[in-house]
């Protein structure tokens, strides 16, 4: 059974998500500040993290700062982040300290445990919105073809991955992209960590220019 | 014969030649201004009862009713009359200097006037229509006065040995520099309070924003996920949640007319209706694309995909260089395209017609785990906004 720590400041989400997923996980504890999901992250050793972005204590860095204090575990426990924004900012700020997904704190309880199994799994879980922010902070086709002579590899995304990525955006699912695609789930997911590695790792200045410039409501 | 009846009231005009006191006097005693202002002159000169008299008048009379809009506004360059004689008096001074005491009258009348100019350049010119624009010129130069009688007279003062003159020329030249410096760094200082009350007022909306953020949209949150999808409730605090959102962030303008506000618009109103999350996502310079035929035809999918799927709706609009595009997908019963009930023929034709006449495209597809609509605009078919 995938075992499963809660980190979020508020009781009432803490309990609701463990109503919801008690039955379908082992949930090994809870923490309500940054220090706490430190230290639990450290002693419990849980498969998947459920983070909230906007957490209070350590020195004010929210969910970003346990992912990163917890950087030596990543290979181990699977961050998950949980907000309630859908602000670039907070969102790609976990992600690029080492969260595998991220979904939103309105999200059914089925849809939280589906994004527990993958990112338990070892892929990362794309919401439509942070899919529409990797094809704008990379550049879609058009755009990225003026800067692709002197970008990494990084720096851009395939043709394989952009479809992939307008695909989670429109609100398919990863078996609805495979589909499409004629192309196996497995690859999908593939494709989709591929893009996750490089909105972790890419250092465009385009991520953090566009994150700043607008914000995603 | 009743004379005090037909007396018009003794108030002076709004647009006078000084202070309008003569003009109020004339009109009130029926004779002609210039005759008043003849005695008054005479009577100034045996020994200043008119100028007194006049300043009484000036001070007593009430200025007639106007709309408050309308500063009163004065023929005479008050300001530059004033600076006028002060320059006169200091130059008279060096044929003086022989006169020892005559020399400290001289220099504190030359200095008193280029005072006085200074001051109404300030006070009283700003709101005259006919003097704003010289003020500023006439402050300077009365400035200069100052400073250089002072410093023009310091060394004679020194060298001839009269301490009184010394001590009025340092106070002539530390007043021409305040009246030189003074009013720009009042104006400065105002300023600066300015910005800070807007630097407190923008740091309370932040300090709000961010308990809003952490109180009542997480509550928000978890009503909508304890409630479930669909449901009443969820679609009230979903509702409330997008209202909050966009004033906290207040990025987009709600009267904007491009793509992206008004398909976050739609979906906000649409969530209001039926009980359905709409999840619109932009890629590209969406909220630079303005086009009603895309805007409607995506505002009848999404409505369309509210009314008989309901549940979670994705709304994805993109931007290329080549057209615009907006995919609407639901996760409703799928339905055969062939086989659309007549209700839904309309609906469909107004996306499908309504495209087609703008020079775009409609598609609708169908599968067992939804439907999406596809519309899509070439470039050359959309305008820009005018910004």
């Amino acid at each position: 059974m995938i075992r499963v720590l809660l980190v979020d400041d508020h009781s009432i989400f803490r309990s609701g998500v463990r109503a919801d997923l008690k039955d379908a996980f082992e949930i090994v504890g809870e923490a309500g500040d940054v220090d706490a999901a430190v230290l639990a992250i450290q002693e419990l050793r849980p498969d998947v993290v459920l983070l909230d972005v906007h957490l209070p204590g350590g020195s004010g860095g929210g969910g970003a700062e346990v992912a990163r204090r917890s950087a030596a575990l990543l290979g181990e426990v699977r961050l998950l982040a949980l907000s309630v924004s859908d602000s670039a900012e907070d969102v790609v700020g976990v992600i690029r300290a080492g969260a595998r997904g991220y979904i939103t704190k309105a999200s059914s309880g089925a849809d939280v445990a589906a994004a527990i199994r993958t990112v338990a799994a070892g892929d990362a879980v794309f919401s439509p919105r942070l899919a529409g922010f990797v094809l704008d902070a990379f550049g879609t086709a058009a755009a990225s073809r003026d800067v692709a002579v002197t970008d990494d590899e990084l720096d851009r995304l395939s043709a394989r991955e952009q479809e992939v990525m307008r695909l989670i955006a429109r609100g398919y699912a990863y078996k609805e992209v495979a589909a499409h695609l004629f192309i196996s789930i497995k690859t999908v997911e593939t494709h989709v960590s591929a893009v996750l590695r490089k909105l972790q790792l890419s250092s465009r200045h385009e991520l953090t220019a566009w994150a700043l410039e607008r914000r995603l409501l | 014969m009743t004379v005090a009846a037909v007396r018009p009231p003794l108030v002076r005009s709004r647009d006078v030649l000084l202070g309008g006191a003569a003009d109020a006097l004339a009109r009130h005693l029926g004779r002609p201004v210039a005759g008043v202002r003849v005695v008054l002159l005479g009577l100034t000169l045996l020994g200043g009862a008119g100028a007194l008299l006049y300043a009484w008048l000036w001070a007593v009379v009430p200025r007639e009713k106007g709309t408050p809009a309308a500063q009163p506004t004065r023929t005479l360059p008050v300001a530059g009359i004033l600076l006028g004689v002060a320059v006169m008096l200091a130059l008279a001074i060096p044929f003086t200097w022989d006169a020892p005491t005559l020399v400290p009258f001289g220099a504190a009348e030359s200095g008193l006037l280029a005072v006085a100019a200074v001051g109404w350049a300030l006070a009283v010119d700003p709101r005259d229509p006919r003097h704003a624009a010289a003020a500023p010129l006439v402050q300077r130069l009365a400035a200069g006065l100052l400073v250089l009688l002072g410093v023009a007279l310091f060394p004679g003062t020194i060298v001839d040995g009269r301490p009184v003159v010394a001590v009025l020329c340092v106070v002539l030249a530390l007043l021409g520099v305040a009246a030189l410096l003074g009013p720009a760094l009042l104006e400065r200082a105002t300023a600066r309070g300015a910005e800070r009350a807007l630097l407190a007022r923008q740091e309370q909306r932040a300090e709000i924003a961010a308990h809003l953020h952490d109180s009542v949209l997480q509550t928000l949150a978890i009503i909508q996920n304890r409630a479930g999808p669909g449901t009443e409730v969820a679609r009230i605090a979903r509702a409330q949640e997008r209202e909050l959102r966009d004033w906290l962030f207040a990025g987009t303008d709600p009267f904007a007319g491009d793509l992206a506000t008004e398909l976050r618009t739609i979906a906000r109103e649409l969530e209001l209706q039926h009980a359905v999350r709409i999840e619109v996502v932009t890629v590209g310079d969406v909220a630079e694309v303005e086009s009603h035929a895309l805007a409607a035809a995506s505002r009848e999918a999404i409505a369309n995909a509210s009314r008989h799927a309901g549940g979670e709706v994705t709304v994805f609009a993109e931007a290329t260089p080549e057209a615009v595009e907006v995919f609407v997908r639901d996760r409703g019963p799928g339905f055969d395209p062939a086989a659309i009930p007549a209700g839904r023929l309309g609906i469909r034709e107004s996306i499908v017609g309504r495209m087609s006449r703008a020079g775009g495209s409609a598609t609708v597809t169908a599968d067992a785990e939804g439907t999406e609509v596809h519309v899509r605009l070439p470039r050359a078919a959309v305008s820009r906004p005018a910004s």
